[in-house]
């Protein structure tokens, strides 16, 4: 209860206003930070605007570097709206890119769809099952799937490491990494001469589903009941244990997927340390985003930009651009949190004083005191 | 030989534990007050980080110290400023507050310190005790560590008659159990989860400075590596109790230190595998051997007036 009265809208001004204003005082910030850096600022944001908007190929960076953090934080949101923190989606994300990755080197080549369809199943698999272990020791050991679903990322990370320094190595390479995939497995660029690929197209249509299935389904509906109230679902016969086996498994496996879009779409073959904190960042995507899946599409071509724009900075060393995505990342979803703190106290306060004035007209002003009362 | 594996083990061991048990202690106080930090992470890899650019910057380990105390303080003060102030999550804040620090901390080492922090700095020095230090297997293990070490050994016992046997203590245990009774008896709920909440920024500053102070010597984004989340893990499987939280970072240490010793004497098995393995054991641990948690009851709840 107390996760979703801070985290998700429960207005106009907080689905809306808060977010924007909290990403403008965040770029503001990155802006302050980059001149304490000694560059300067307009022109930063100039090369940034270039580089993440400004032609057909600058847009399609923004977007191939959005969908994973977008697919991720669809899966996260879910979980959340159930009451349960998948931190782990970065492992998933893993996860899903050695399955779909192993799906590619096993299977032999196929006319075109079926092998990123397979791929991408495997991979959705292997996310689910990664997301239901946290599920399954949460639900049946009682163990806080915050500090496991985190674990899970490091010994996915070292599982992929494995796979491409042992099995899948190629002699002699500087970096490991798979021989690149045949075309026939890969997900198609859509638009020639951009990266736009059909990655792009998943994203939007797991969006879509991800919405259905909480707000339009009687899954969802118990689903939300498990988020709100643990107990009294149990009560209403709801089976609380499964639904957050089942509910994590679901949040793992749009993480499975968005590390198959990954692979199959943007890098073609699997490379070490192909998610750069995409998982990690999904969660400040989804609570930017106050967890619908709408506002989600939003955060994440948001950090999608930053990291695209981030690359065209001229005084760009390495790792500044990922970087600047996680500050702006926090501190947006931090000033999210300044601003609905602000707007709950000011709630209070007219609630407060409503409650007064009525108190005041219908007893006079000796039974003011009442007002406390009804202010909670 | 046996003899020589095992105290080089229990020499790596309690080494890797230093860092966790300071952070751990540091969680383990707060979470008694009811605050929980899942940016333990963040500020011991903020302590981590300044700790290194407070020693480039003055060649002097105590500052350094300090710097890297300043550094977990102040992720601790957003926390506060974050659910005290403005009564966020706790979790949501905390999960911010990690990503935040990664990208600060890596933001400041690629820009602004260039390639400086890379750099090797002075590391804080190991004093052997005399007679002690030469005892067999464990002498070398115990008694051979930096101070650092030495005064979070004492930070076990110290802490455990602090939170049971001083009014301070029962403050804290108050304010985690039923804040409104606490509030009640005269005590300032907010103003000691305050408190709880700076003493953790401290220790896991400190813990993280320890990490780079006294084994690294040099900083490397996300050089923490999970590290606050294994003492955050502690603090579970030790069922919020020092003694217990001592057990459990000994138990991921030893752990750790033979993943890393069968590593060097090339054990059979792939040293990826290896490297997941506290981790792992982690995970079995919380799973397996955790039978009855009870966390303090307003554990992550905010108090509000």
């Amino acid at each position: 209860m107390r996760i979703l009265r801070i985290v998700q809208a429960r207005s106009l001004a907080g689905a809306v206003l808060v977010p924007v204003a909290a990403v403008v005082l965040a770029l503001a910030s990155v802006a302050v930070l980059l001149m304490l850096i000694g560059a300067d600022p307009a022109e930063a944001f100039g090369s940034m605007f270039q580089a993440s908007l400004g032609d057909p190929h600058a847009l399609s960076t923004t977007v191939t570097k959005a969908v994973p953090r977008l697919v991720a934080a669809l899966g996260i949101a879910v979980a959340i709206r159930a009451g349960l923190w998948n931190i782990g989606a970065e492992g998933q994300i893993y996860m899903g890119g050695v399955a779909a990755t192993a799906v590619v080197l096993f299977a032999p080549e196929l006319p075109f769809p079926l092998i990123p369809l397979l791929a991408i199943a495997a991979a959705i698999i292997a996310g689910a099952a990664w997301g239901a272990i946290p599920g399954a020791l949460r639900a049946w050991r009682g163990v806080n799937e915050v500090i496991t679903s985190l674990m899970l990322v490091y010994v996915a990370v070292q599982i992929s490491r494995y796979m491409l320094e042992v099995p899948w190595a190629i002699p002699g390479a500087t970096f490991p990494s798979t021989e690149p995939f045949g075309s026939y497995a890969r997900l198609p660029i859509l638009v020639p001469a951009t990266l736009l690929n059909l990655g792009a197209v998943l994203a939007v249509i797991a969006a879509i589903a991800a919405w259905y299935l909480v707000d339009r389904t009687r899954f969802g509906l118990n689903l939300r009941a498990v988020g709100g109230n643990p107990r009294a679902s149990g009560f209403l016969g709801i089976r609380v244990k499964w639904m957050i086996f089942a509910v994590m498994a679901i949040s793992g496996a749009f993480a499975g997927l968005a590390g198959s879009i990954e692979v199959l779409g943007v890098r073609g073959r699997l490379i070490e340390g192909f998610s750069q904190a995409y998982g990690f960042e999904a969660i400040a995507v989804a609570l930017l985003g106050r967890l619908h899946p709408a506002g989600i599409v939003g955060a994440a071509l948001l950090f999608g930009a930053l990291d695209a724009g981030g690359a065209g900075l001229q005084t760009a060393a390495r790792g500044v651009s990922s970087s600047i995505v996680q500050i702006a990342a926090g501190l947006s979803v931090g000033y999210v949190l300044v601003g609905l703190g602000i707007q709950e106290k000011f709630r209070e306060r007219r609630r407060a004083s409503e409650a007064l004035a009525d108190t005041e007209r219908t007893h006079g002003v000796e039974a003011a005191g009442g007002s406390s009362e009804a202010s909670r | 030989m046996d003899q020589d594996f095992l105290a080089l083990l229990l020499v790596a061991a309690v080494t890797l534990a230093g860092p966790l048990l300071i952070a751990a202690l540091g969680e383990l106080i707060s979470e008694t007050a009811g605050v929980i930090n899942i940016q333990l992470e963040g500020m011991m890899l903020a302590g981590a980080f300044s700790g290194v650019a407070g020693a480039l910057l003055t060649q002097n380990i105590a500052l350094a110290f300090l710097a890297a105390i300043g550094g977990g303080l102040a992720v601790a003060a957003l926390h506060g400023i974050a659910c005290f102030w403005f009564r966020a999550n706790q979790i949501v804040s905390g999960i911010t507050l990690n990503i935040l620090v990664l990208g600060t901390t890596t933001f400041l080492l690629v820009s602004a310190m260039g390639a400086d922090v890379t750099q090797s700095v002075v590391r804080v020095e190991r004093i052997a005790i005399p007679v002690l230090a030469d005892i067999p297997v464990i002498g070398q293990a115990l008694f051979n560590q930096n101070i650092v070490v030495y005064l979070a050994m004492l930070g076990v016992p110290l802490t455990w008659w602090m939170l049971d046997r001083t009014p301070f203590g029962l403050a804290l245990r108050a304010a985690g159990e039923r804040p409104e009774a606490a509030e009640s008896l005269g005590i300032d709920v907010h103003r000691v989860r305050w408190a709880a909440l700076a003493i953790c920024g401290a220790l896991a500053g400190i813990g993280g400075g320890l990490l780079t102070l006294g084994g690294l010597g040099f900083f490397t984004p996300g050089v923490t590596a999970g590290r606050g989340f294994i003492a955050l893990a502690a603090v579970v499987f030790g069922r919020w109790r020092p003694f217990g939280a001592l057990a459990a970072v000994l138990l991921f240490s030893v752990v750790d230190a033979f993943q890393i010793r069968a590593q060097t004497l090339g054990f059979p098995v792939p040293y990826q595998l290896l490297v997941a393995l506290p981790y792992l054991v982690t995970i079995i641990a919380l799973a397996g051997l955790v039978t009855r948690m009870r966390p303090p009851s307003a554990l992550g709840v905010n108090y509000e007036r």
